[in-house]
């Protein structure tokens, strides 16, 4: 199937909830307070930057600005946007969306557009990140209440919390179970539940990822893999491996892609596309809309809600806003070692500070740790497709994989 | 012989640049006795250098460092550096000199900075500082103290006030940690003081420039800028802005201009092209093009005072030009045309500096309308010369001069 296809398919729960008259507060990255969206009875669905777009950027960005922004202006000018009610910003993560914030607020002045301004705090140790952001949530909910004209309702909330934690709890199991059994369920279609579920969280779409659990769960029961997956996904939930009980992995290559907002199904495809390779090869992403998105943590029910959404967010693993490089890269160095990687994919955005500045880094830990790297710049266009394709070919050849 | 050539220059030199060169000279010999005795910190642009300078901790600037790199035109050579251990071309000239520097300090202008033993960013000025220090953290070896001070919409909240004060708290503890050192209220206050002191003899010299002919083009600011950016708190740089000041009254008294014929006046946004700073300012120089004033230089004049100290910190570092929205740019131009009766605008898109520089063709536009002065924009790098198209930028900008004709 064409990229373009397996983006359709995954949209198609965001297109029925469009036709239904459900009402939708795009967001775009990662780390957005869903729950809270969904309390004002809004559907929250995420934003993803996809190919084949016309470009229209060139009026208000130029050439230098990150190639996700670029597509995100291109659907808004070329109208491809779906049809929705609000679209939440990030503000403080990265200069290209803070600044495209603001030049949307101009461009687009009838768009109802919103902002969750995150503290970075890495290397503090006090409450005073956590007491910033709850405030910040609150205000959020209340410029929503009064803009959209859509109260924050208890039932909505604890609804919502419930919703995502399943989706959290199952993605995660599943994440794990590929780690020790990656043929139990592609990746491709590991990333398409979980971008179906961030494109649509809703009930239908969070019932199948748990049907698909549950027979993901059995199959391994039977191979008496529960145990080792348990103490993978307790490590990954913990962003502690040191107590990973040692497993053998089945035979074939196992290889992590990294990087930042880049779409799974992206990677997946291109895996694909390649000639007698299957995505069974991908053993784990730590992408943005893939493992960061997944293993942030459940929120507690019980708690104050903008608190709660508060510490979730900013225990979500993997943010350069949040954890410090060395922090990550010791943990790179780790999970490496207790998952058997063979090689990684170093993923890099175009123009795209974070995902360029981390790679140097990444590859030294990957070399530290023995492991073979190759990087490949991408837009979201895939517009080089054949030569990334041939760059992972002789990548895997040069593992002895072919 | 001399003095006559000196007088047919259409562009007058500052006597006070005798001076600054001796200051920065001295500055930089501190930096490395700091870094000799361990207590040298390298520190963003908009970092509130008062507090590690009260408490006895020497600071070097990688972004000042990167203008050096950039003005010897060594700019590709040493980015270059950075390139090769894997950086890409597309990020930061600033970051990739400093980290390129680091890597072959040998092939690089005054062997690098010296050897820092803590690294505190700022990300007042952008989100990249963050990033490019932690590799700068894992070269040297030396920690990273970040403080966050969130982008600013309108007014600062409280709770955003409180939240940038805590990072102050911790910033103090870090550099008592880090350093042995501990920060007296009556050190605060004394480098406080100098502080404003410096900046408002600073602010003086910009302000000046509202007058025909202005007294300081741009190349004389971004020089002049370089103690007030690096050694706010210090007792070293009030002689020069004092002797600053008086030459620039003094030009203002007697009705001489920076440039000897000006015709035009117009405003700079965004960092200068460090490696072309003379040839493009002097060549306009030439055709009666002055800038009396610019979006950067003008980005450090709060001064900290009243009785709360650190509230005063809080407001004036979270309040800087680049922590704030698009509108707030745009205000600003619109005022500074006004004030300063400028022509025109020129606005230079830096391909290294996002932060800076997307939302530049918005901003234009807005400003075109609201002032009804033409801009331009030109695009380019301030240190990495290999991305800055000398003919293309001299054909945009003779089409904004046509303009004026």
């Amino acid at each position: 199937m064409s990229y373009e296809g397996v983006l359709e398919q995954s949209d198609s729960g965001l297109r029925e909830l469009v036709e239904a008259g459900e009402e939708i507060i795009g967001y775009i990255y990662p780390h957005t307070p869903l729950e809270l969206i969904l309390a004002h009875g809004f559907t929250p669905s995420l934003m993803r930057a996809i190919p084949g777009i016309t470009s229209g950027f060139e009026e208000s960005l130029q050439t230098f600005a990150c190639s996700y922004i670029r597509n995100l202006y291109n659907q808004r000018t070329n109208e491809q946007l779906p049809p929705i009610s609000g679209l939440l910003f990030p503000g403080n993560t990265c200069d290209s969306l803070q600044n495209l914030t603001d030049i949307w607020k101009v461009r687009f002045s009838e768009d109802r557009v919103f902002r969750l301004t995150y503290p970075v705090t890495r290397y503090a140790n006090d409450d005073s990140a956590e007491i910033y952001l709850t405030k910040e949530l609150e205000i959020l909910s209340s410029t929503i209440e009064s803009t959209l004209d859509r109260p924050f309702t208890t039932d909505n909330y604890e609804r919502a919390v419930s919703l995502i934690r399943e989706f959290r709890l199952d993605a995660q199991f599943l994440y794990a179970a590929r780690v020790v059994d990656p043929e139990v369920l592609s990746y491709t279609e590991l990333a398409r539940l979980v971008r179906s579920f961030l494109s649509a969280p809703v009930t239908s779409v969070g019932s199948e990822i748990h049907r698909v659990t549950l027979l993901v769960k059995e199959k391994l029961k039977s191979k008496g893999l529960l145990g080792i997956i348990d103490s993978i996904l307790s490590g990954l939930q913990k962003k502690d491996l040191s107590k990973v009980n040692s497993f053998k992995p089945p035979s074939g290559p196992r290889l992590l892609v990294v990087g930042g907002m880049v779409e799974p199904q992206a990677i997946a495809t291109i895996i694909n596309g390649i000639d007698s390779v299957d995505d069974s090869i991908l053993i784990l992403d730590l992408l943005s809309f893939g493992f960061k998105s997944v293993f942030a943590p459940p929120i507690n029910r019980s708690g104050n809600p903008f608190e709660e959404m508060a510490k979730s967010i900013l225990a979500a693993p993997g943010e350069p806003t949040q954890e410090g490089l060395r922090y990550r890269m010791d943990f790179l160095k780790d999970l490496v070692k207790a998952l058997h990687i063979d090689g990684l994919i170093i993923c890099e955005q175009s123009f795209c500070d974070p995902d360029q500045f981390e790679a140097p880094s990444i590859e030294k830990a990957a070399s530290a740790a023995g492991i073979r790297t190759v990087r490949i710049p991408l837009d979201p266009e895939l517009s080089d497709r054949a030569r990334i394709e041939v760059k992972i070919q002789t990548f895997l050849e040069s593992l002895g994989i072919s | 012989m001399t003095e006559m050539k000196k007088e047919e220059k259409v562009y007058r030199q500052l006597e006070s640049n005798k001076l600054l060169q001796q200051i920065m000279f001295q500055n930089m010999l501190m930096g490395h006795q700091a870094s000799e005795e361990n207590r040298l910190a390298w520190v963003t642009s908009g970092f509130p250098v008062e507090i590690p300078v009260a408490m006895d901790v020497g600071v070097s600037y990688p972004e000042q460092y990167g203008a050096i790199v950039g003005s010897q035109k060594v700019g590709p050579e040493v980015c270059g550096y950075a390139e090769d251990i894997g950086y890409s071309q597309e990020l930061c000239s600033y970051a990739r000199a400093s980290i390129g520097s680091v890597e072959n300090p040998d092939n690089s202008p005054m062997e690098g900075l010296p050897k820092p033993q803590a690294l505190l960013a700022g990300n007042n000025i952008c989100g990249t500082v963050l990033r490019w220090y932690d590799a700068i953290s894992e070269q040297t070896g030396a920690p990273v103290f970040l403080f966050d001070t969130p982008p600013i919409e309108d007014e600062q909240p409280d709770h955003h006030k409180e939240y940038v004060r805590r990072g102050i708290e911790r910033l103090v503890a870090f550099l008592g940690t880090t350093f042995n050192k501990t920060l007296t209220d009556e050190r605060m206050q004394e480098v406080a003081d100098l502080s404003s002191k410096a900046l408002g003899l600073w602010t003086k010299s910009l302000t000046a420039c509202k007058t025909s002919p202005s007294p300081l083009n741009c190349a004389d600011r971004f020089l002049a800028m370089g103690p007030v950016v690096s050694m706010r708190g210090t007792e070293l740089i009030i002689d020069f802005y004092q002797s600053l000041l008086d030459e620039v009254e003094m030009r203002v008294k007697e009705g001489l201009g920076a440039i000897r014929d000006e015709k035009i006046r117009l405003l700079w946004d965004n960092i200068p092209p460090w490696h072309s700073i003379f040839k493009f300012f002097n060549g306009l120089a030439k055709r009666g093009v002055v800038f009396p004033a610019d979006t950067y230089t003008h980005a450090w004049s709060g001064k900290i005072e009243g009785d709360d100290l650190f509230g005063s910190v809080v407001s004036i570092y979270s309040n800087v030009y680049l922590n704030k929205g698009l509108n707030a740019k745009i205000d600003k131009m619109c005022k500074m045309i006004k004030d300063y009766n400028l022509d025109g605008f020129v606005m230079f898109s830096v391909r290294s500096c996002k932060r800076y520089s997307l939302g530049q063709l918005v901003s234009k536009e807005i400003v075109a309308e609201r002032t009804g002065v033409p801009g331009v924009v030109i695009e380019g790098d301030m240190v990495d010369s290999r991305v800055y198209n000398e003919a293309q930028i001299q054909t945009r900008v003779d089409a904004l001069l046509e303009m004026f004709m």
